[in-house]
């Protein structure tokens, strides 16, 4: 269990990480991954899709989103990082965007098409129930995306990275998404290319 | 935020609808600016802050101990 995983703790942490976070990303999650993950996705007509970007931060994720549908739904629980956000896309842009807790979403159920969350699953206390949170707002048949960090060795975090983060292989991420109720589980692992591995994809569907 | 949100919107804690109380809305009247979302259920309330809804748990707003 990191010292993340209280959300007090993480809130602080994210505070002062959102003044070098877009710095800092590329090494870990960059564009070209980004639009592998993207590649995996199936997006219903652009005009009248329902996307929910959850831990949106800065809005790295978000701006990929935005290349395949109209508007994004996005949440995040840091002022801070959401501050950067805003500076990207304006707070009444294609962008409406929500604060908020990842385990505990202020959407109905049966709402989204796609619920994408990359760089946020590190950060939740409890992972299978917020898995649950977003199998619950997903439409029957819904597709979630979810891109989190394997093995810390090789990122620039590596000391702090264990000690602060939840880290996890492919096993257990099957286990958690399969515990949550999603169904077509797939996983894929991405890196840049000194280290393919640093980054694993899991998408899966709501059942119908 | 635009009105039409409310439609998507939930109390976080026990997934209620919300009402919108004391909205001020844009010149063009499009967006809410400010107002407060109230869970019809538990009556738990949400601020909307320059157009932006703090959806956040009473738990995890500034300014609660930790």
């Amino acid at each position: 269990m990191g010292i993340l995983e209280n959300k007090t703790r993480a809130r602080v942490f994210y505070k002062y990480l959102s003044t070098v976070y877009d710095r800092i990303n590329p090494f870990i999650w960059n564009e070209e991954m980004r639009a592998d993950a993207l590649s995996l996705l199936d997006f219903p007509d652009p005009e009248e899709a329902m996307v929910l970007d959850v831990g949106c931060g800065t809005g790295f994720g978000t701006a990929g989103l935005l290349e395949h549908v109209d508007t994004v739904y996005a949440l995040d629980q840091s002022e801070h990082q959401l501050e950067k956000a805003y500076a990207k896309f304006g707070k009444r842009g294609p962008v409406a965007f929500h604060r908020g807790d990842a385990e505990r979403l202020p959407f109905a159920t049966d709402t989204f098409d796609v619920v994408w969350s990359s760089g946020s699953i590190e950060y939740w206390p409890d992972p299978v129930r917020t898995l649950r949170e977003f199998r619950r707002v997903l439409k029957p048949g819904g597709q979630v995306l979810v891109v989190g960090p394997t093995n810390p060795e090789n990122t620039i975090t590596q000391k702090l990275a264990d000690a602060i983060m939840l880290f996890y292989d492919e096993y257990e991420a099957d286990r958690m998404f399969k515990t949550a109720g999603f169904e077509d589980v797939k996983h894929t692992f991405m890196g840049p290319s000194y280290s393919p591995d640093v980054a694993i994809t899991t998408i899966g569907r709501a059942p119908e | 935020m635009k009105e039409s949100l409310l439609e998507i919107l939930c109390c976080p804690l026990d997934k209620h609808d919300l009402e919108l109380e004391d909205a001020e809305y844009d010149d063009d009247g499009d967006e809410i600016v400010s107002g407060t979302l109230v869970c019809t259920e538990c009556g738990e309330r949400y601020p909307i802050e320059d157009g932006i809804p703090n959806l956040l748990p009473p738990d995890m707003r500034e300014g609660t101990p930790a």
